[in-house]
C-alpha cells in the first residue's frame, strides 16, 4: 500500500527522531507519523522538517481535525500519510493547497507565521513531488490512446483532402477524463470501434476511388424555395408566405385569404411554383416545417457552389412594404435518410445569411456535400408565427417576411480529375475500361454506380459505359511505390520497408486470390486505416540512444502530431512533416513560428470549436431549451449566436493576443444583431459576428457573461448561483469545488415566483457541512444571478405565478408574452475573502485582477488539452513556469500558448 | 336506361363519331387520311384557357395542328392523320392515346375527351358561387373535383368570377350532390357561408 514511500525513504534512511514522537500520546499528529514508520514508510525527508510540520499540525489543526471534531469530514488523526493510493494523495494535496492559500487555519484562529506556513508546505510539496517521481520513473506521462471522433473525421479529411466528409457521427462516442475527450485514460476501444473503423475506412474509399474516367458534369440547378418536394409550396397554399414577381404579389398566386388556396397538386401542374416567383415567408422552421431545397439532393461527394439571392420586406394584409431592418436566413446541410420524405431530417450549421430590406442581397457559399446531402433554409430572425389556421391567413397578416429569389446549386466542383483523394491512393495511375475478357481470372471492382436514391432529387448521375478502374503494369512494383507515399502521411511519421512490406504482401496475396489491382490495394489501403499505426497517437521517444534524462522527450514526428492534433485537430500537413524531417522542429524560433502559421490556417477553427466545446462546456449548449412561458424571446437563432459569440471572442483573444483577464472583464464584445438587442446594445445590423466596443459600466463581452455561458449553466427554467458558481469556480479559476454531500437535498427551484434563490440558499448554508464549500461557491453565482437563463440582464426574476405585468422591452412585438415580474434580483455578495461585491461589474473588477490565477487555469486547460493527459501535482512548477513566462511578457493568451508549446510538458510523453 | 348499357352505347359512338361542320365532316375513327377532327377538351375552364391551350399546341403538339377552339363548349378542331400520329392504333384508341400525350405535355391541365353525345338542350346549367378561389390553379382544382363526377358534361371555374358552372345530364346528377363533392375537398360555398 505505501510502496512509494518505502522506495523513498529506502535510501535516505529512516528518521529515528520521529519515530521516538510516538510515545507522545496527545499528538495525533506523532501518532500517525509513526505509524508510517512501524508500515515501513516515513512521511518526512528530514527530521528538521517533519518536526516542524508536526509541530505545525499540532498547533493549528489537530484542534478541529482530530477524530471527535473532525471538521468538514476531516480527521487528520487516522489519515495515514500514504501518498501512493491516488485517493490518499489527493486529501494531502489538498490539505496542502489549503495551507498554501492561508484558507487554513480558518479565520479566528491563531495564525501561523508566514515562515512555518512555508516550512510546512515546502515540506508536504518535496515529499508529493518525490512520490509522485518514483512512481511515475520510467513510464511516459501520456498513455498511448486513439485518435477521437473529431480527430479521426479531420484526419480523413485532410488526407484525401475531403474537407466535408461526416464519418464521426457513426463513431462510439468517446469518453472524457480531466475535462476533455482527448485524454488517454478515457479513450479505450472495443472491438465495436474496429467494426466502425472498417466500415468508416470503406465508406471513405468509396469515395476516394474514382470510378469514371471523366470528372462528373458540372450543372447548375437553380432552385425555388417553393420546390413542391419541399414545405414551403404546402405552407403558401395556407398564408404562411407570399410569391412575389417585382417586389410585388404574384398576379397567378395572389396571397392566401379567406380559404387557403385549394389543391397543391392541382397548383404545381399549373407551375405556380415554378415561374420563376420570389418566395416570401413569414414562418419560420417548427416541427411541422422544414423548408427545404430538396429538388438538389447531392449525388457527388465534393464541392459545390451555392449562391442566392435575399432580401426582406413587411407584408400588411396584401400590400409589400419596407422592412423593419436587415432579417436573417441560416442555412443548413440536410442529410436526407430513408426515402428523404418529411422533415427533420439531421442537419448541420452552415451560415447565417443577412436579408436587407427591400434589396435583395448576393450571396455565394462553396461548401461540401456528401451523398444525399440537400439544403436547408431557416427564416431565423423572424418570430415564430403561422397564418396557416388562421382566418384570412396572409390578408390579414401584418409583420416580417424574408424573401429568397432563387438559390442556384453549381457542382460538384473538382479541381482536378481524378480527384486528390484518388491520387492519394493510386498515384497517376491510368484509369481504364476493365473488360473481362481481357482478365481471365481476375475479379473485377465492385462499384456502386452514383445515381440519385431520392425521389425528389431533379439532379442526376451521368451516364457512364463500362467499369472503369486503375491500371497496372507492374502491380507489385507500383504497389509498393503507392504504399511508400501513403503509410508515411496516414501514419504521421517514417514507416521502414519491413513495416511497408507488410501491406505489399497483403496486396500480393489478394492478386494471388483473383483480386483486380484496385481491389488488392484497397485492401491493404483499409488495412491500413484501421491499423494501430493510423488510430493511435504514437508518442516515441526522440531516438532509441536518447540519454535518460531525456527519455521522455517527443521525437520531431511525434512532435508534430502534438502540434497538429492541439491546433487542427488533425493530421500533420506536409511543412511539419518536412521540419520533423529535418530534426528542426525542437527549436524554439522554428516551433514559435509553427505554431503562429497553424493558429492562423483556417483549420484552427477546429481548435477553437473542440476545445471551447469542452472547457466552457459549449457542446451542452442545446441540452435544454428556455421555458417557451418565462423565455418565450428565445430562439435557434439566439443560441446560435450565443455560440459564435463565444468563438469569435475566444478567436478575437488569441488573435489579439489579449490577457486572460479577459476571460472575466472586457471593454468590448463580440456580437451580431440578434446578440446586440438581447444584450440590449444599439447600433448592430447583421448576423455577422463582429467586435464592438463596449462603455465601462457595460458587464458584456468576456465568457463569464457571455449568455452561451450563462445559458449553459442554467437549466431553462430557473438560474442558481450553485451551478454557475461552481462552473465559474472550476473553469474560469481552476478552482473546481468538491462534489456535494449525497446526503443534502438539492435547492429546488421556485418558478411561482414565492421566493428567491438567494433565501433558498441561505437556509442550505445554514447546514454547517454546506457553509463552507458554499462561501466559495455562491458569490460567483450571486453575481451572476443580474442574468436570467438565456444571458438576458435582469433586475426581477421572471414568474408565470406572482408578480406585475412585465413590460415588452426589446422582445420582438412578434412574440406573445405570458411571464410577470417577480421578486427583485439580489447581485451583491463577498469573495471567500471577505472583499465585497454589489454588482456584478464589482465582482468582474475583483476577479479579473487576479490575472496570475486566470492564466494559471488557462495554461492548466491548454495543457490537459494538448498533451492528452491530467495534470499532477509534480507539473505545477512547470505549470508555474510557463505562467511566469508568459507575464513577463504582457500576459497574452497566444502568448501563453507559445509558452505552453515550449514547455518541458508539452514536449515529453 | 342502365348505366351498363349507356356505357356500352357510348363506347361504340368513341368508335363511330362523327363530326359535322359546315363543308367539313371527319369522324375520329377513319384514319385514312387527314382530315379535321374534333374533339372535347379538357381543362378549358375559364377563358384565359384559351390562349394556354393554343401556346401548348403550338410549343408542344404541333404535329396535331389546331384549327380551332370553341371555348362555349370546350371542343377544339385539329388537322392530323390518325393513322400517321397513332400508327397501329385502333380507332377506340386515338382519342386515349391524343389525351396521353396532351396530358403529359400540360402536366395533366388539359385533357382530350370524344365529343358529347347529349343534345346541349338536354343538359342543365348549375351555377356555384365559391369562396376562395385565388388563382388560376385554384380554379383547376375546383374545376377537376366537378368535371370528374358522373352526369357532369361541361365544366367551368373562374378565380375571377369566383364561380364555376357545371353543364350536368340531371338524370345523372344534380346540384347537391356537386356541392357535397366540393365540400369533401375543403372547397367552401359561398351559400354555406
Amino acid at each position: 500500500m505505501i510502496v512509494g514511500l518505502q522506495i523513498i525513504y529506502s535510501s535516505n534512511g529512516f528518521d529515528m527522531t520521529l519515530f521516538n514522537l510516538d510515545s507522545q500520546p496527545c499528538s495525533s499528529l506523532r501518532r500517525l507519523l509513526a505509524r508510517w514508520l512501524v508500515c515501513g514508510a516515513v512521511a518526512v525527508q528530514s527530521s528538521w522538517a517533519a518536526a516542524q510540520t508536526d509541530s505545525f499540525f499540532k498547533q493549528h489543526c489537530i484542534e478541529c481535525h482530530d477524530a471527535s471534531t473532525k471538521q468538514g469530514g476531516l480527521d487528520l488523526t487516522s489519515l495515514k500519510f500514504e501518498l501512493s493510493p491516488a485517493e490518499s494523495f489527493g486529501k494531502w494535496v489538498k490539505i496542502h493547497d489549503r495551507i498554501e492559500s492561508g484558507e487554513m487555519p480558518p479565520k479566528g484562529q491563531a495564525r501561523p507565521t508566514a515562515a512555518d506556513r512555508d516550512a510546512v508546505v515546502k515540506h508536504l510539496k518535496t515529499e508529493f513531488i518525490q512520490a509522485e517521481r518514483q512512481k511515475l520513473a520510467g513510464e511516459p506521462r501520456t498513455g498511448i490512446r486513439r485518435m477521437t471522433r473529431a480527430e479521426y473525421e479531420n484526419t480523413m479529411r485532410d488526407l484525401f483532402e475531403m474537407p466535408g466528409l461526416v464519418l464521426q457521427n457513426d463513431l462510439p462516442p468517446d469518453g472524457s477524463a480531466h475535462g476533455f475527450d482527448k485524454n488517454s485514460d478515457a479513450l479505450d476501444i472495443s472491438h465495436v470501434n474496429l467494426a466502425k473503423y472498417i466500415e468508416a475506412a470503406d465508406r471513405v474509399l468509396n469515395v476516394a476511388i474514382a470510378i469514371q474516367p471523366e470528372a462528373p458534369t458540372v450543372k447548375t440547378q437553380r432552385i425555388s424555395l417553393a420546390n413542391p418536394a419541399g414545405f414551403v409550396a404546402h405552407v403558401l397554399m395556407n398564408g404562411d408566405g407570399v410569391l412575389l414577381k417585382n417586389k410585388q404579389v404574384d398576379s397567378e398566386f395572389p396571397a392566401s385569404g379567406e380559404q387557403g388556396h385549394i389543391d397543391q397538386g392541382a397548383h404545381e401542374r399549373m407551375g405556380s411554383f415554378h415561374n420563376g416567383a420570389s418566395v416570401g415567408l413569414f414562418r419560420h422552421e417548427d416541427e411541422s416545417f422544414h423548408p427545404y431545397f430538396n429538388e438538389f439532393v447531392a449525388i457527388y461527394p465534393a464541392k459545390y457552389r451555392l449562391r442566392t439571392s435575399l432580401w426582406s420586406f413587411t407584408w400588411d394584409k396584401g400590400v409589400v412594404l419596407p422592412g423593419r431592418g436587415t432579417e436573417a436566413v441560416r442555412l443548413s446541410i440536410v442529410t436526407l435518410t430513408g426515402d428523404g420524405r418529411g422533415g427533420g431530417h439531421p442537419s448541420s450549421f452552415l451560415t447565417h445569411l443577412d436579408a436587407p430590406s427591400m434589396t435583395e442581397q448576393q450571396h455565394e457559399i462553396t461548401t461540401w456535400f456528401n451523398q444525399n446531402d440537400t439544403i436547408g433554409l431557416n427564416t431565423a430572425s423572424l418570430a415564430p408565427a403561422a397564418n396557416y389556421f388562421k382566418k384570412k391567413r396572409a390578408m390579414e397578416f401584418t409583420g416580417p417576411g424574408i424573401v429568397c429569389d432563387y438559390l442556384d446549386v453549381e457542382g460538384p466542383l473538382f479541381e482536378s480529375w481524378p480527384p486528390p483523394s484518388h491520387k492519394r491512393l493510386f498515384g497517376d495511375l491510368p484509369l481504364v475500361e476493365f473488360i473481362a475478357k481481357d482478365h481471365p481470372n481476375v475479379r473485377p471492382p465492385k462499384h456502386e454506380a452514383h445515381r440519385q436514391k431520392m425521389f425528389m432529387g431533379k439532379n442526376v448521375a451521368d451516364p457512364i459505359k463500362g467499369l472503369w478502374t486503375v491500371q497496372s503494369e507492374q502491380p507489385l512494383v507500383d504497389a509498393d511505390k503507392l504504399l511508400a507515399k501513403f503509410l508515411p502521411k496516414a501514419f504521421r511519421r517514417p514507416v521502414e520497408d519491413a513495416e511497408r512490406q507488410q501491406y505489399v504482401d497483403q496486396v500480393s496475396e489478394r492478386l494471388k486470390a483473383g483480386d483486380c489491382f484496385e481491389t488488392a490495394m484497397r485492401w491493404s489501403y483499409r488495412l491500413a486505416l484501421c491499423s494501430p499505426a493510423f488510430l493511435y497517437h504514437s508518442p516515441a521517444p526522440a531516438k532509441s540512444d536518447t540519454p535518460a534524462t531525456e527519455s521522455r522527450s517527443l521525437s520531431d514526428y511525434a512532435l508534430a502530431s502534438r502540434l497538429s492534433y492541439f491546433f487542427w485537430n488533425s493530421m500533420p500537413d506536409d511543412r511539419l512533416m518536412e521540419l520533423a524531417a529535418g530534426d528542426k522542429l525542437h527549436q524554439p524560433d522554428v516551433l514559435k513560428s509553427e505554431v503562429d502559421r497553424l493558429l492562423s490556417s483556417p483549420k484552427s477553427q477546429r481548435f477553437v470549436e473542440d476545445f471551447l466545446g469542452q472547457w466552457l462546456k459549449l457542446r451542452a449548449i442545446a441540452a435544454n431549451d428556455a421555458d417557451k412561458k418565462l423565455y418565450p424571446e428565445f430562439s435557434p437563432y439566439l443560441q446560435d449566436s450565443m455560440v459564435a459569440e463565444t468563438r469569435a471572442y475566444f478567436r478575437e483573444l488569441l488573435d489579439k493576443n489579449l490577457s486572460a483577464s479577459h476571460l472575466i472583464q472586457s471593454n468590448f464584445a463580440m456580437l451580431n444583431e440578434k446578440l446586440a438587442t438581447h444584450y440590449g446594445i444599439e447600433g448592430v445590423t447583421g448576423s455577422q459576428m463582429r467586435r464592438v466596443d463596449l462603455p465601462p459600466d457595460n458587464p458584456r463581452g468576456p465568457f463569464l457573461t457571455q449568455a452561451a455561458i450563462l445559458k449553459i449553466t442554467a437549466n431553462g427554467t430557473t438560474t442558481s448561483p450553485v451551478p454557475r458558481g461552481a462552473f465559474v469556480m472550476d473553469r474560469l479559476l481552476g478552482l473546481p469545488p468538491d462534489l456535494p454531500p449525497s446526503n443534502v437535498a438539492a435547492v429546488e427551484p421556485d418558478v411561482r415566483g414565492a421566493t428567491t434563490i438567494r433565501e433558498q440558499l441561505a437556509k442550505h448554508r445554514d447546514n454547517r457541512a454546506c457553509a463552507a464549500c458554499h462561501a466559495k461557491i455562491d458569490p460567483p453565482g450571486f453575481a451572476l444571478e443580474a442574468f436570467d437563463v438565456i444571458g438576458g440582464q435582469r433586475g426581477r426574476y421572471r414568474s408565470i405565478g406572482e408578480g406585475d405585468a412585465a413590460p415588452r422591452g426589446k422582445i420582438d412585438p412578434f412574440i406573445g408574452i405570458s411571464f410577470k415580474l417577480g421578486p427583485t434580483v439580489d447581485v451583491s455578495g463577498s469573495l471567500p475573502d471577505g472583499r465585497p461585491f454589489k454588482d456584478v461589474l464589482e465582482f468582474q473588477k475583483l476577479v479579473a485582477a487576479d490575472s496570475n490565477r486566470l492564466l494559471t487555469n488557462m495554461a492548466q486547460r491548454l495543457t490537459i488539452y494538448s498533451i492528452g493527459r491530467g495534470l499532477t501535482f509534480s507539473d505545477r512548477d512547470a505549470i508555474q513556469r510557463v505562467v511566469s513566462n508568459t507575464q513577463k511578457q504582457g500576459g497574452g493568451i497566444k502568448t501563453l500558448i507559445h509558452e505552453v508549446v515550449q514547455s518541458d510538458l508539452f514536449q515529453t510523453r | 336506361m342502365p348505366r351498363t348499357t349507356f356505357k356500352l352505347i357510348r363506347l361504340l359512338l368513341v368508335g363511330l363519331m362523327v363530326v359535322i361542320s359546315p363543308g367539313l365532316v371527319s369522324a375520329d375513327d377513319k384514319p385514312a387520311e387527314p382530315k379535321l377532327i374534333k374533339h372535347q377538351i379538357t381543362g378549358l375552364f375559364c377563358p384565359e384557357r384559351e390562349q394556354d391551350f393554343k401556346v401548348l399546341c403550338e410549343q408542344k403538339l404541333a404535329k396535331f395542328k389546331l384549327v380551332s377552339i370553341d371555348y362555349a363548349n370546350a371542343e377544339a378542331t385539329f388537322d392530323y392523320d390518325p393513322a400517321k400520329e397513332f400508327p397501329g392504333a385502333k380507332p377506340e384508341q386515338v382519342i386515349e392515346r391524343f389525351d396521353n400525350e396532351v396530358r403529359n405535355v400540360s402536366r395533366h391541365t388539359f385533357g382530350v375527351k370524344p365529343l358529347r353525345t347529349i343534345p346541349k338542350e338536354k343538359l342543365k346549367l348549375i351555377e356555384l358561387p365559391i369562396v376562395g378561389l385565388d388563382c388560376k390553379a385554384c380554379s383547376l382544382a375546383v374545376y377537376e373535383i366537378i368535371f370528374r363526377l358522373k352526369g357532369v358534361e361541361q365544366a367551368t371555374a373562374s378565380f375571377k368570377s369566383s364561380k364555376a358552372t357545371a353543364l350536368v345530364d340531371p338524370e345523372k346528377i344534380d346540384q347537391t350532390e356537386i356541392e357535397m363533392a366540393l365540400k369533401q375537398r375543403g372547397v367552401t360555398l359561398k351559400s354555406a357561408q
